[in-house]
């Protein structure tokens, strides 16, 4: 077999699982179960089914998700950005500790942490609230995003700096007007990273949020949705091309930033 | 660059330097102080709190927990369910390792340089990746489950149901399939960028003297991709043994909670049992082990690595 031929059926191979979604997402059970593979017997009702389905209101999961996608991307940059300039740009001994600090922080796994911010979520009085979850959220973004952003910093001239503070400008200024926008590759990246790790988070928003509250993400939506009836595929297919069409459609206009993004993402340890 | 604000001596106008000061020493407190403040709170006292945590019986609810002591330690050291949950988490971690790394190098091989078909295969392979390992696993289980598309393909065609997922061992063995299928994109991915590191001038001499192409491979590029290896393996590894999210959509844990790794059976224990105590402790117990493998890991490839280069 020649390498292209062998490169195209493994294509193909990596498709197929997107095909049954797409194509059983337009069937009944009956054509779903006697052909799988085939197209035989579209239509609408399933997918209109699925979009009124009343365990899992879609529209609402897509917007408290864009919700918590937003406001984790704007706190995470408000916040790790000030802080990456000042370690970055400050020759004093107490900023290079709190880096390493921040660093430690790459190399704890999220498994750890579900237990106890139960605990501090409650003492706080924050469970169960959309701001407890997307102070959580943000927190698990910060030790990566300063990181980036502290080598990336170091890459900007500091003339640029002296130079806004000769005309009078102060640090914030200066950070703000000056520095800030030079960091948009490295935004991106992180903003890339975050939407997507938020986007798909299942554990944190299963626990943090829980089923009393009503608010259910796409993925704690789609688990609501589906688990329940994994045999009724009329529900499954639907249900799940719902949950993946926007990330997908986003990933094909995007896919040489995300990629790089999430690879980025890959190697936080 | 070396001479800073800080050192310039502020001769002419003191009283406005000074003010100047006071006030950039404001605005960068403005500036750590909030990322420090929440990253204490909701990352370094969570840490501290699980190690506590393991201690106690906390049930999820009461304020506060009783102490016990290493009771839950003790508990989990001779817990079958355990000793077969870390089993599972260590076999899908070794063979989860070997099947992104080989898949992965092997593929970054195939399409490595520049066309428009390679980037069309490397967005192929990798696509999995943007989905959540949620959703990869209901699709995978509408896919090859006991009334799944491939099992109706296979009945029609008079064959008996395949049970991908309905025994012990095809359960296992699809789980690893699946978490290799939706990850060695980024491996790929990884692979490649080490690639572009391996000196051309290298491969191309040693073409010349007449080396096979596995002999190139295994002599000039596979050396120098070293440091590629070591951070693609412990990366895998890292992720591997927190599998979560997949064990839920694809298998539940099941059959007969054959199929449960460590993480699952910690969120398990903490919020299906009310045992957080318990739960804790395992965690603590996995963050241990994680970093262990991890350093051992890195240790054993830095030693290879020194003696291909000597």
């Amino acid at each position: 077999m020649t390498r292209k031929t062998f490169l195209w059926a493994t294509a193909a191979f990596m498709l197929i699982p997107l095909y049954v979604l797409t194509v059983n997402a337009f069937k009944g059970q009956q054509d779903i179960l006697a052909n799988p593979f085939g197209l035989s017997g579209l239509s609408l009702e399933p997918l209109g089914r699925a979009l009124t389905n009343p365990n899992f209101n879609v529209f609402k999961g897509y917007a408290i998700t864009l919700l918590f996608v937003v406001a984790v991307n704007v706190l995470s940059v408000g916040l790790a950005a000030p802080a990456a300039y000042v370690i970055a740009r400050s020759p004093k001994r107490r900023f290079r500790v709190l880096m390493l600090f921040f660093l430690a922080g790459t190399f704890i796994p999220g498994q750890v942490l579900v237990i106890p911010v139960v605990y501090v979520l409650k003492t706080l009085g924050l469970m169960g609230t959309i701001r407890g979850f997307v102070l959580f959220e943000t927190t698990l973004t910060l030790p990566f995003s300063i990181f980036l952003y502290a080598g990336y910093i170091a890459t900007v001239p500091a003339v640029l700096d002296q130079a806004a503070a000769v005309d009078g400008a102060g640090r914030l200024r200066t950070f703000w007007q000056i520095v800030f926008p030079l960091m948009r590759p490295a935004v991106a990246t992180m903003v890339i990273l975050n939407t997507f790790s938020v986007w798909n988070d299942f554990v944190n928003p299963q626990i943090i949020l829980g089923p009393g509250s009503g608010l259910y993400t796409v993925t704690t939506g789609v688990y609501a949705a589906v688990s329940q009836y994994s045999t009724d595929y009329t529900v499954v297919f639907p249900t799940l091309l719902l949950a993946i069409a926007p990330l997908l459609i986003f990933f094909v206009f995007m896919q040489r930033h995300i990629i790089s993004g999430l690879t980025a993402g890959a190697t936080k340890g | 660059m070396t001479l800073t604000r800080e050192q310039a001596p502020p001769v002419v106008r003191k009283p406005v330097g000074e003010r100047r000061r006071r006030h950039d020493g404001l605005a960068t407190t403005l500036m750590v102080a909030p990322a420090t403040v929440l990253y204490v709170v909701m990352l370094i006292v969570p840490v501290g709190l699980a190690l506590y945590l393991s201690l106690t019986d906390w049930d999820g609810f009461s304020a506060d927990p009783a102490f016990v002591g290493a009771a839950n330690y003790v508990t989990l050291l001779d817990d079958p369910d355990l000793r077969r949950a870390a089993l599972v988490t260590l076999l899908v971690a070794a063979a989860g390792t070997a099947g992104l790394n080989l898949l992965g190098l092997g593929f970054a091989l195939l399409v490595n340089g520049a066309s428009r078909a390679n980037t069309f295969f490397r967005i192929v392979l990798f696509y999995p990746h943007v989905l959540s390992a949620l959703v990869v696993g209901f699709l995978w289980s509408a896919i090859l489950g006991t009334s799944g598309a491939v099992n109706n393909l296979v009945t029609t065609w008079g064959g008996a149901v395949i049970p991908f997922l309905s025994d012990p061992a095809w359960a296992t063995v699809t789980m690893i399939a699946v978490l290799v299928w939706a990850g060695f994109g980024v491996n790929v991915v990884l692979y490649l960028a080490g690639l572009q590191a391996v000196p051309h001038s290298l491969v191309e001499a040693a073409r010349i003297d007449g080396a096979t192409r596995w002999q190139v491979f295994r002599n000039v590029t596979l050396p120098a991709l070293g440091p590629s290896v070591t951070v693609n393996i412990v990366l895998s590894l890292v992720t591997l043994l927190k599998t979560y999210d997949l064990v839920v959509s694809l298998t539940a844990g099941g059959p007969a909670g054959q199929t449960q790794t460590v993480a699952y059976l910690i969120l398990w224990n903490s919020f299906h049992d009310a045992r957080l105590g318990f739960g804790s402790a395992q965690s603590v117990l996995l963050m241990l082990v994680t970093a262990a493998l991890a350093f051992v890991v890195t240790k054993l490839r830095r030693r290879g690595e020194l003696a291909v280069h000597q």
